[in-house]
């Protein structure tokens, strides 16, 4: 998971990566500026390319960085909602780019580097990239390599801010550090932009970066759901129509895509883990809240592929949350398959006869159609 | 060694005696799996699900000559339960846990590619010979003998394809689950030239998901190998928002790398055929493969 560049920095400058003054707004506070200016505000969400896409603001008054914050806040970019912005100092310097991620294919670390960073980094073809090992020192050698051309006082610079940034990636388990542009003068080398993305499965053994997801719940929404509730929860859509109940992350992304396509809205991703629900209806009254408290449900799809739960187990316990949520006031369709099949249509059927139960999928979302139909 | 699993391979199951290791080494068993041992460290328990229980690896392999290990660690206890595997002389592991630390998948893929053995994982639902033997939790009912090979980054997605095709008649020769992770063992790219050189497989089906590099990996090793076998994919992951993961912690989109077009370009450039629905990609493999019954 990616955090915003306020958190990302924040890891930079406590491993010793120079990062430029900076204050984070959030909605009702003000930037206080210090300094002459100009300023940069900039929209603090996680995701790549917030410059192209208008989430990136210069300044040259305080007027402006007050516009350019009011304006920000609470629009959504890429979607992700803006809850808060960054007001920099804006940095001189030339552009350089670096980053460090893990390399999947390699089993090791991917360090790239090019003398002109910025915005257009991934066009211009100026980027080089080498392999190593996973060891800062193996990192130090492949980044020697990619900055031989430098001038040497600032080849020393990007060195030793390459040891920090290898070092935190190691020490924290990240996916990936990058610092894009890395401004570079004949005074120093400042971080410009912050891109970290975290390993969510590492966060139990990483107080640190599970205290900067804590410290965000709206923010990293999905992320502290994951850590409290133990099972993957994505709301796709706030005006969503269609409330999905599943297990399997790859299913699920499938029922969203084949959904869309056939003109339904999703309101959101859901890997529920039937097998770690142990007799208990609570994380099926939990989804269904989450999904109830959306106005613009019209209905519920639960689609179990059940290779090792027990459906007959598992309508029950649909039976008993459906009881408990009264939010849920919109029609249900079950896509049941796997062991128990016959027992959990059965069940439904008396607990719940308003319920279609199926084993066939295209017979659900042919149902889903007709109700997203008729309610259109 | 993929290619050659059979119902005489021997397998153990470290983990054995917890609440997944006894109830999955005791499915295997059922389906015909040649389980001969598991490993715990509980030293009051002799036998789980009719095999013996030892105190590690090294003792179950010189015990049995156990070649294969299916792991049901933690995830933060995967990485150890490889690396004594490993020590032990075991040449595929198989690893089930969700959630191994990305690093610890690192230091596991080191460690394997060192031992010179095979990794399926972290992360999968297991592998099967349709018949012969399964290691994992594939369920019983998505599986049967047949002429397609499934590979697949998703479990559920899997078993989705699996059973509509068993249930039009048409079973499987070769089943992996690759697993959603970024890091891991044996990748698409990997398993093809299997799948390619295996008499039993006539057509290959691709289930892949948005983020990572695997289909466009898999569709270069396709045009590699000459292509004369079909391979169908289906991806998951079309609606993915950029940046937000889904359930897959590889299943993540960052600007252009890793979305759906770049798989599907890459992978209908070669000859594959790319569905944008189950149904469709249960036709196609209707049409070309369902034996004609009169």
């Amino acid at each position: 998971m990616m955090l915003i560049e306020a958190d990302g920095k924040a890891l930079f400058a406590a491993a010793g990566i120079p990062v430029p003054d900076a204050q984070l707004v959030s909605a009702g506070s003000l930037p206080n500026l210090a300094g002459p200016g100009p300023w940069i505000v900039k929209a603090q969400v996680p995701v790549g390319g917030r410059g192209k896409a208008g989430g990136v603001v210069r300044c040259t008054s305080a007027a402006e960085v007050d516009a350019a914050v009011r304006r920000l806040l609470g629009t959504r970019l890429k979607g992700h909602q803006v809850d808060a912005c960054l007001v920099e100092q804006v940095v001189l310097g030339e552009e350089r780019y670096l980053s460090i991620m893990v390399d999947a294919a390699s089993y090791g670390l991917r360090v790239i580097y090019s003398a002109q960073g910025g915005v257009e980094i991934e066009q211009s073809g100026t980027a080089q990239g080498r392999l190593c090992a996973p060891h800062a020192s193996a990192v130090g050698e492949a980044l020697a390599e990619l900055i031989a051309n430098e001038p040497e006082a600032v080849r020393v610079r990007i060195a030793s801010i390459g040891k920090a940034l290898a070092e935190l990636l190691l020490q924290r388990e990240l996916a990936l550090a990058e610092i894009n542009p890395l401004f570079v003068s004949p005074r120093d080398c400042v971080a410009g932009d912050a891109k970290v993305v975290v390993d969510l499965n590492a966060v139990d053994r990483q107080p640190e970066i599970a205290s900067i997801i804590a410290a965000r719940p709206q923010t990293y929404l999905d992320a502290n759901r994951k850590i409290a509730e133990g099972f993957d929860y994505v709301e796709l859509d706030p005006e969503g129509e269609i409330g999905l109940v599943t297990t399997g992350a790859g299913l699920s992304m499938m029922l969203i895509d084949e959904l869309t396509a056939r003109g339904a809205k999703p309101l959101n991703f859901c890997d529920i883990r039937t097998g770690q629900m142990r007799g208990s209806p609570a994380r099926l009254v939990r989804v269904l809240e989450w999904i109830g408290s959306r106005g613009s449900l019209k209905a519920v799809l639960v689609n179990i592929f059940a290779g090792i739960t027990d459906l007959g187990e598992f309508a029950g316990l649909l039976a008993a949350a459906l009881e408990q949520s009264p939010s849920i006031k919109v029609p249900v369709v079950a896509r049941l398959v796997g062991r128990g099949a016959a027992e959990a249509k059965r069940i439904l059927g008396e607990k719940r006869p308003d319920i279609l139960v199926t084993e066939d999928l295209e017979e659900a979302l042919r149902r889903i159609d007709r109700i997203v139909g008729a309610a259109a | 060694m993929i290619g050659t699993l059979s119902r005489t391979t021997p397998v153990i199951v470290q983990g054995i005696t917890g609440r997944m290791g006894r109830s999955h080494a005791a499915l295997m068993r059922a389906y015909g799996t040649n389980i001969v041992g598991g490993t715990s460290n509980r030293t009051d328990v002799p036998e789980a699900a009719g095999v013996p229980v030892f105190a590690n690896c090294t003792e179950a392999v010189l015990a049995t000559g156990a070649v294969a290990s299916v792991i049901m660690a933690p995830p933060n206890e995967t990485l150890a339960a490889v690396q004594e595997a490993l020590s032990a002389g075991i040449k595929l592991v198989v690893t089930v846990a969700e959630g191994v630390p990305l690093h610890d998948a690192i230091r596991i893929g080191r460690a394997v590619r060192r031992a010179g053995a095979e990794w399926v994982g972290a992360s999968t639902p297991g592998l099967a010979v349709p018949g012969e033997c399964k290691l994992g939790f594939l369920p019983d009912v998505c599986l049967a003998p047949g002429p397609l090979a499934i590979m697949s980054k998703s479990g559920t997605l899997s078993y989705e394809v699996g059973y509509r095709l068993v249930r039009e008649g048409l079973g499987q020769s070769l089943w992996i689950g690759v697993g959603g992770d970024p890091v891991k063992g044996l990748r698409f790219a990997d398993l093809l030239p299997v799948f390619m050189a295996d008499e039993r497989t006539q057509g290959i089906v691709l289930v892949g998901e948005v983020g990572g590099a695997e289909e466009e990996e898999c569709a270069a090793a396709y045009a590699r190998l000459g292509c004369w076998k079909p391979l169908y994919a289906l991806i998951a992951g079309r609606e993915a928002k950029e940046g937000v993961s889904m359930g897959h912690a590889g299943a993540l989109v960052h600007g252009e790398t890793g979305t759906l077009e770049s798989k599907t370009r890459a992978l209908t450039k070669v000859g594959a055929q790319a569905f944008g629905s189950i149904e469709a990609l249960i036709a196609a493999c209707v049409r070309d493969h369902k034996p004609v019954t009169r």
